[in-house]
């Protein structure tokens, strides 16, 4: 999508570099997700200790690109789309630290809930279900990112309300579970949370996809109705 | 290795034509400054005895044999500059404005340039004769104003090129700041351009101030000479460059000490007034 | 900060014709009406059917690279090309229902009423003081306490009082760069014209002298149209409200500064203000 370079070649390799640090702090995050996921759904402690140990890693990113944005802004006073673009990636960057985040949170759930035993539950598929969508939306919203690809966005953000229902038919099930045997409460209370940050780590991928709109077209589609972001991304 | 040591042979022969060029050019300001130098002292010497003496500015330019000084031709001499000044200032001023404000492009500012600098190169008895030939020979005697008008005409054109050079100095953007303001042009010249120039055009003046104040031939054939003190601009006057020219000529002794004092007097005159010129324009430079 | 809060919130979409350079501002009333303007350098077309507005109290930002003709069209609208024979200028600059270029008022009044300032500072060799109030002579008689008033008024309203008002006698050529600057604001402004015209009035600037002249441009635009050309698109996005960017003698985009910056509708803006030019 950027086609002509800078006169600066500098300024483009600065840009390009940071845009490819985005993508491999998204690499990581996605890896920290899955090994989180498959944590808890194989009681993988050994995983799970990892997952845990590498949010470092991710939060490094976060700082270390934000350093970078605030350099390329005191040295080039980015205008129009360098400008869209090196704010759409702080902010990309807090959402990558938070999905990384709930990648830990669950991992610690994991881990504590295979501590006290074997999972017994039949609630794995739906988890691994939504999760799977979660993993997908993230996955696409960085590929739209590093292709800078509007329409692709459009389609993560229309996807969230896909991992919403689904969070809610979790949530359903397990309540009507923890009812017929009170003794699962404190396991299903768990795997509630653990549904819970599948669904904010898309919510955090629908960011994502709209700061990818915004880098694009310039407009800023948060808190505005599917309608208006379909419009917009095809405008 | 970088070809940059001090054995570098294009660098080696540079410096020799530097040391080269620098000895030549030194040579060639010694030169002249030998001459100056020669003419300034024989000056002085010849007639440094003849500038002390009270008389050479009290007393009338003395018959053969007899003392006497050059008042009546330092009188002639400064009432002619001054008169030739008078004239040819305004004159010239107004001219050099036309050239350097109003007809930057015309032709006609063309043409008044390349006459005007004809006129600055023209040797200075074809004036004396031109006022000859259309003054004196009309009115059928020779008098101070026909040596004013001569002195005149050789004033106009170096200030005519001196302002129009100085006013070309001034930058366009201080002519465009004022028109900026809604000044109308007689008024930006007036009060903007001339005051940004003053320096530059008093010292044009004072150069041809300088300039006339020594020449001999048009007043040769404009104003004559006269054996006394005369205020009358009517009458042929007396003037240094005339006295000098023929006491020099003549075979007396006396004569030849007042021609030399009246010389170095002219010579230290138009020293003092290029000083004078010299510090107003280093003031603003 | 209320004229600025004004001038900022409202998200206007200028209206573009087909034309594409006729650009017309929404929200404010037009002080300057430029049409189908061409400008000739003897037979160089160097300003190509502009056609644009000029809001009224509000600062206006002509950017582009050089020999884009952003000083040609400024200098358009006080007439100032009237001083040189080869230049023409073509078409409509309307002030006031008159078009000013085929104008029968002198053009001394229609330049007191558009003041401008010039890219180097132009003191007159004269005292600080007579430099405002050899302008304000041009037009009105006032008394020597009136004048000083004015003086002191004009200096003020350039941030410059402070720091000239005990050196009043003095030549404005002993002020630094930035003073004499803001002396030729404050002597633009003594005459007390309605539109402001500023020709990169901070490239020969230091950027803390830069600064001063780019607060008082925030300030005179409560009581004046402003329009500036400047090489310093940072200074266009700071000082601005309204901003065209011109290449080749053509208007490319005319728009609210803050989306021209963020959001050019252009590619040809966009490459320029992101430094892809060239």
């Amino acid at each position: 999508m950027i086609t002509t370079e800078h006169l600066s070649k500098q300024y483009d390799a600065d840009l390009e570099s940071l845009r490819s640090r985005v993508l491999e702090m998204g690499g990581l995050v996605e890896t920290q997700i899955r090994g989180a996921i498959e944590s808890f759904t194989d009681g993988n402690q050994e995983l799970a200790e990892r997952v845990i140990v590498g949010d470092h890693q991710v939060n490094g990113y976060e700082v270390s690109i934000d350093d970078a944005c605030g350099q390329v802004i005191v040295k080039r006073q980015p205008a129009a789309r360098d400008l869209r673009l090196i704010m759409a990636i702080s902010k990309t960057v807090t959402d990558l630290e938070r999905v990384g985040d709930e990648a830990e949170k669950i991992a610690r759930m994991a881990k504590s809930i295979h501590e006290r035993g074997r999972i017994q539950n039949e609630r794995l598929p739906e988890i691994r279900h939504v999760s799977d969508i979660a993993v997908r939306m993230l996955r696409q919203a960085l590929d739209a990112f590093a292709r800078l690809d509007a329409a692709e966005a459009a389609q993560v953000v229309r996807q969230d309300a896909a991992i919403d229902a689904e969070f809610r038919a979790i949530l359903r099930q397990l309540i009507t579970y923890m009812m017929e045997d009170p003794r699962t409460i404190s396991t299903a209370l768990e795997v509630v949370w653990i549904a819970k940050a599948i669904e904010r780590i898309g919510d955090h991928a629908k960011n994502l996809a709209e700061q990818v709109i915004y880098i694009v077209k310039g407009t800023d589609v948060r808190h505005t109705s599917m309608e208006r972001v379909e419009q917009e991304a095809s405008a | 290795m970088s070809a940059i040591s001090p054995d570098n042979s294009v660098y080696v022969s540079r410096r020799r034509r530097n040391v080269v060029m620098l000895s030549v050019s030194s040579l060639a300001l010694a030169f002249g400054l030998f001459w100056l130098i020669w003419i300034l002292s024989t000056l002085l010497y010849e007639g440094g005895n003849a500038l002390v003496r009270l008389s050479l500015y009290t007393q009338m330019t003395p018959p053969p044999g007899a003392d006497g000084g050059l008042a009546n031709a330092i009188l002639g001499s400064l009432m002619m500059a001054a008169i030739g000044t008078l004239i040819g200032t305004p004159t010239g001023i107004l001219a050099g404005t036309y050239l350097a404000e109003y007809g930057r492009q015309g032709w006609l500012a063309s043409a008044t340039r390349f006459i005007n600098d004809v006129l600055l190169s023209a040797p200075s008895i074809v004036i004396g004769l031109f006022v000859y030939t259309i003054y004196v020979a009309q009115v059928g005697h020779f008098s101070g104003w026909a040596g004013s008008i001569a002195l005149a005409l050789l004033v106009i054109p170096v200030v005519v090129r001196t302002t129009d050079d100085m006013l070309k100095l001034v930058p366009n953007s201080l002519r465009e700041a004022a028109a900026a303001l809604g000044c109308p042009t007689w008024r930006m010249i007036m009060f903007v351009t001339y005051r940004a120039a003053r320096t530059g055009i008093v010292t044009g003046v004072l150069l041809a101030v300088a300039r006339i104040s020594g020449e001999t031939a048009p007043l040769l054939f404009t104003s004559l000479n006269n054996q006394f003190w005369s205020l009358n601009m009517n009458a042929p006057m007396a003037n240094l460059p005339v006295v000098i020219f023929q006491f020099a000529m003549s075979p007396y002794d006396d004569w030849h000490r007042l021609a030399w004092g009246g010389a170095a007097l002219i010579t230290l005159a138009v020293l003092a007034l290029n000083i004078l010129a010299r510090v107003l324009f280093g003031k603003n430079a | 900060m209320e004229a600025q809060a004004a001038a900022r919130t409202p998200i206007m979409k200028p209206f573009v014709t087909e034309a594409r350079s006729a650009v017309v501002p929404a929200d404010s009333a037009t002080k300057l009406q430029v049409r189908n303007l061409n400008f000739y350098y003897g037979s160089f077309l160097a300003l190509k059917s502009i056609s644009l507005d000029i809001p009224e109290k509000r600062v206006t930002a002509f950017i582009g690279p050089s020999g884009c003709g952003k000083s040609t069209l400024l200098r358009t609208f006080n007439r100032m090309y009237s001083l040189y024979p080869e230049q023409r200028a073509e078409g409509e600059v309307i002030m006031d229902g008159e078009n000013l270029l085929t104008s029968k008022q002198d053009v001394s009044l229609i330049r007191a009423k558009i003041g401008m300032v010039f890219q180097k500072p132009t003191p007159f060799p004269m005292s600080i003081y007579d430099n405002i109030a050899f302008g304000v002579r041009l037009f009105e008689r006032l008394g020597k306490r009136d004048m000083d008033e004015r003086v002191e008024w004009a200096l003020t309203r350039a941030a410059l009082w402070n720091e000239a008002k005990d050196k009043l006698q003095q030549s404005g050529n002993s002020l630094s760069g930035g003073q004499q600057q803001r002396l030729c604001i404050a002597r633009g402004i003594a005459i007390k014209p309605e539109v402001l015209l500023l020709d990169e009035p901070c490239s020969a600037l230091d950027p803390i002298s830069t600064g001063k002249v780019e607060e008082l441009i925030h300030e005179l635009k409560r009581d004046y149209t402003v329009v500036i050309v400047t090489h310093n698109m940072q200074q266009a996005a700071r000082v601005s409200d309204y901003t065209a960017y011109m290449y080749l003698g053509e208007l490319i985009e005319f728009d609210v500064t803050d989306t021209l910056f963020i959001k050019p509708s252009r590619k040809e803006t966009e490459d320029y203000i992101t430094g892809r030019f060239g």
